[in-house]
């Protein structure tokens, strides 16, 4: 971080013909490259948080709620998996700026809001095997190996919470719906939203914040594609 | 022959005489410009005033050190000089200075055992100070500066420019002139009390005035032509400030005096350098005076002098109604500035009044030197806070965001919208600045 932006050295007319300036070629700045390179695949991607069984089942469960088929781009192509892995490796996964402190009641009435004692992360964690062991007993295979029908019917049960889960992980399947939908459409910094596909597919135009000589074009589509935070453009 | 080579002889040795007595023979300094009655005491708070019109404080100050206890690196492409330590401490300071030593460093450039100082100390311009400043000046730093025991380090500067006593020549060349202050006959008051701020303590010309062939500033007053015209400093461009186009000229003295004050008017604002001027030195100079300096600068346009034009009425560019368009079709250009600038300085490239500079006819987009332009795309600006206008209104810097070639097609986008005319940039220069050690 620089001191103070746009600030050239003091001043004195003796710089006048700085022409011959040496350039102590010190700390040079990366030009950021024109087009991003590819990410990685995502069966390549090495987690930061979640384990190979936890990426299976993240992977295979967000696929059927942003499914690929159909209209516009589907989780996997959003690279939804690697915005919850980078979420639950951070601040948020360790629920670090929540009041986390006691007394918990995990069964208080869901009208409370959070009430567990685990964070979001430990939640992912502990109710993945318990939720994979439900279906191993119920449909025959972990979720992951199940055909896809079969997995629509097994979150189907997760979300009415047909397998009596503990209520300590009761908001299981809301967190993993809620962090589905933010990946697809959170900035492409966080790692999902690739490519801003989800963006371009509902015509969002993104962080440009510069409209002011559309607000009365009333019913008339907004021309340009979406751009990023980082300055992507699309 | 043998006379010849007695000749020969003759002024080898003569010329070895003028030598040693050009680098041992004492400057000769330059007293009062007007005698003061014995009895004279500077008006209370008076030296301060004058440090602040001077400036002494941001070149004499370093980053996080004790006011004028020197010790500042001021990068020159022949080494850097350190300035010095100006407080009272009597080792390391000026606490054994005389009167007249204090004058010799202002008027002369010489130190009291007749050391040149380097020119990076504006004396060229101090030389105009009248005696009552400079023993106000005097006098505020020998009682109330905080003597500060701080040994800077000495200035060793690659050959020839380490033989300081090569600097009488140019001196000859460049403060040669009688000491202290003409006022122009005819004129009033307001505009003689801005010529004396600017042509004197000020130093507004050693960045705003071009440099002749030494190096020397050309013209230490507004008789001659190239005064104030715009120079460069450090590859920066000082802007013009006398030409029918310059701010001082196109805007109301109002307008400029509020600049002055607070580092914005409705047009525009300060960065760089002149950021840090307003911040250190011209936000504390009274209201009547940053009018006079406003008043002065406009009385002393090459364009004659005339009333600030009645805004005429806005006319659409072609470059307002494609950014309107806002075509998905439309050039690399155009496109960075709606994605990144045109939320806060528009399609019209107006922005807003003490916030957002305008960048149509603006000053530091159609620079002949593009490097202001770039650093403040890469890197952002701030205006400094001052008691008119507190707010350190800021601007981010984008080199996180765009490429070299991103930020060339972004400037030069700047350059030519609009009603700029300025050349291109090109994604080289952008680099080099990019590439430059962080201050």
């Amino acid at each position: 971080m620089r001191d103070v932006p746009g600030l050239p050295s003091r001043r004195t007319f003796l710089k006048a013909s700085a022409a011959s300036a040496a350039i102590a070629g010190i700390a040079a700045v990366p030009a950021k490259a024109e087009q991003k390179p590819e990410p990685v695949a995502l069966t390549e991607y090495k987690p930061d948080c979640l384990k190979p069984s936890e990426w299976a089942f993240v992977m295979a469960a967000v696929a059927r709620l942003i499914p690929s088929d159909g209209e516009g781009p589907g989780a996997i192509e959003a690279r939804v998996p690697v915005f919850i892995d980078k979420q639950l490796a951070g601040d948020y996964g360790r629920a670090a700026d929540w009041y986390m402190q006691g007394p918990h009641d995990a069964a208080a009435s869901p009208l409370r809001g959070w009430q567990t004692p685990l964070n979001p992360l430990q939640i992912y964690q502990k109710a993945i095997p318990f939720f994979d062991e439900w279906c191993k007993t119920t449909h025959g295979k972990i979720f992951a190996e199940l055909d896809a029908e079969t997995q629509d019917k097994a979150l189907t049960s997760l979300q009415k919470d047909e397998m009596k889960i503990a209520p300590e992980l009761r908001e299981f399947f809301t967190i993993l719906l809620a962090n589905t939908k933010e990946g697809y459409f959170a900035d492409p910094m966080y790692g999902g939203n690739h490519g801003m596909e989800a963006w371009k597919y509902i015509g969002f135009p993104g962080a440009r914040g510069s409209y002011k000589e559309w607000v009365l074009k009333h019913n008339k589509p907004y021309p340009l594609g979406p751009v990023s935070i980082s300055g992507e453009r699309a | 022959m043998k006379k010849l080579v007695r000749v020969l002889g003759v002024l080898v040795v003569l010329g070895i005489i003028a030598l040693l007595a050009f680098i041992f023979v004492p400057v000769q300094r330059t007293g009062p410009a007007t005698q003061l009655a014995a009895d004279f005491k500077p008006a209370k708070g008076q030296g301060e005033y004058v440090m602040r019109a001077g400036d002494c404080l941001a070149c004499h100050t370093n980053e996080g050190g004790k006011p004028f206890a020197g010790g500042r690196a001021i990068q020159s492409p022949m080494g850097a000089i350190w300035t010095t330590n100006i407080t009272p401490d009597k080792e390391t300071g000026i606490g054994n200075w005389s009167l007249d030593d204090f004058r010799a460093a202002l008027y002369d450039g010489v130190t009291p055992n007749g050391t040149h100082l380097y020119p990076a100390m504006p004396y060229e311009n101090y030389r105009k100070m009248s005696e009552e400043d400079i023993v106000a000046l005097y006098d505020y730093f020998m009682n109330e500066v905080e003597p500060v025991s701080n040994k800077v380090e000495e200035t060793k500067l690659a050959f020839p420019f380490n033989l300081r006593f090569g600097l009488r020549a140019w001196n000859w060349l460049a403060a040669n002139y009688e000491p202290g202050f003409k006022p122009t006959q005819g004129q009033d008051e307001q505009f003689n009390r801005g010529k004396y701020l600017v042509e004197g303590a000020g130093h507004c010309a050693a960045c705003h005035s071009p440099r002749n062939l030494f190096m020397a500033q050309d013209g230490i007053d507004d008789t001659s032509k190239a005064f104030l015209t715009g120079g460069e400093i450090d590859g920066y461009t000082a802007p013009d400030l006398r030409g029918p186009e310059s701010g001082p000229q196109k805007w109301t003295t109002e307008q400029t005096a509020a600049y002055l004050a607070t580092a914005r008017n409705a047009h525009s604002t300060a960065t760089g350098e002149m950021m840090l001027v307003v911040r250190d030195s011209l936000q504390y100079l009274t209201k009547e005076d940053n009018m006079a300096i406003a008043a002065y600068l406009k009385k002393i346009g090459t364009g004659g002098e005339k009333a600030a034009t009645a805004p005429a009425e806005p006319v659409v560019t072609e470059t307002e109604k494609m950014l309107t368009e806002a075509k998905a079709d439309m050039p690399l250009g155009p496109r960075l500035y709606l994605d990144n600038c045109g939320g806060c300085h528009l399609v019209n490239g107006k922005g807003a009044a003490e916030i957002f500079p305008e960048l149509d006819d603006n000053s530091l987009v159609t620079a002949k030197s593009p490097k202001g332009l770039i650093s403040v795309i890469l890197h952002g600006a701030e205006l400094p806070s001052t008691a008119d206008r507190p707010m350190k209104v800021r601007m981010q810097g984008y080199d996180n965001r765009l490429s070299d070639e991103e930020v060339a097609a972004l400037a030069t986008f700047l350059r030519e919208g609009w009603t700029n005319k300025a050349p291109a940039v090109s994604a080289a220069d952008v680099k080099a600045i990019r590439d430059l050690p962080k201050h």
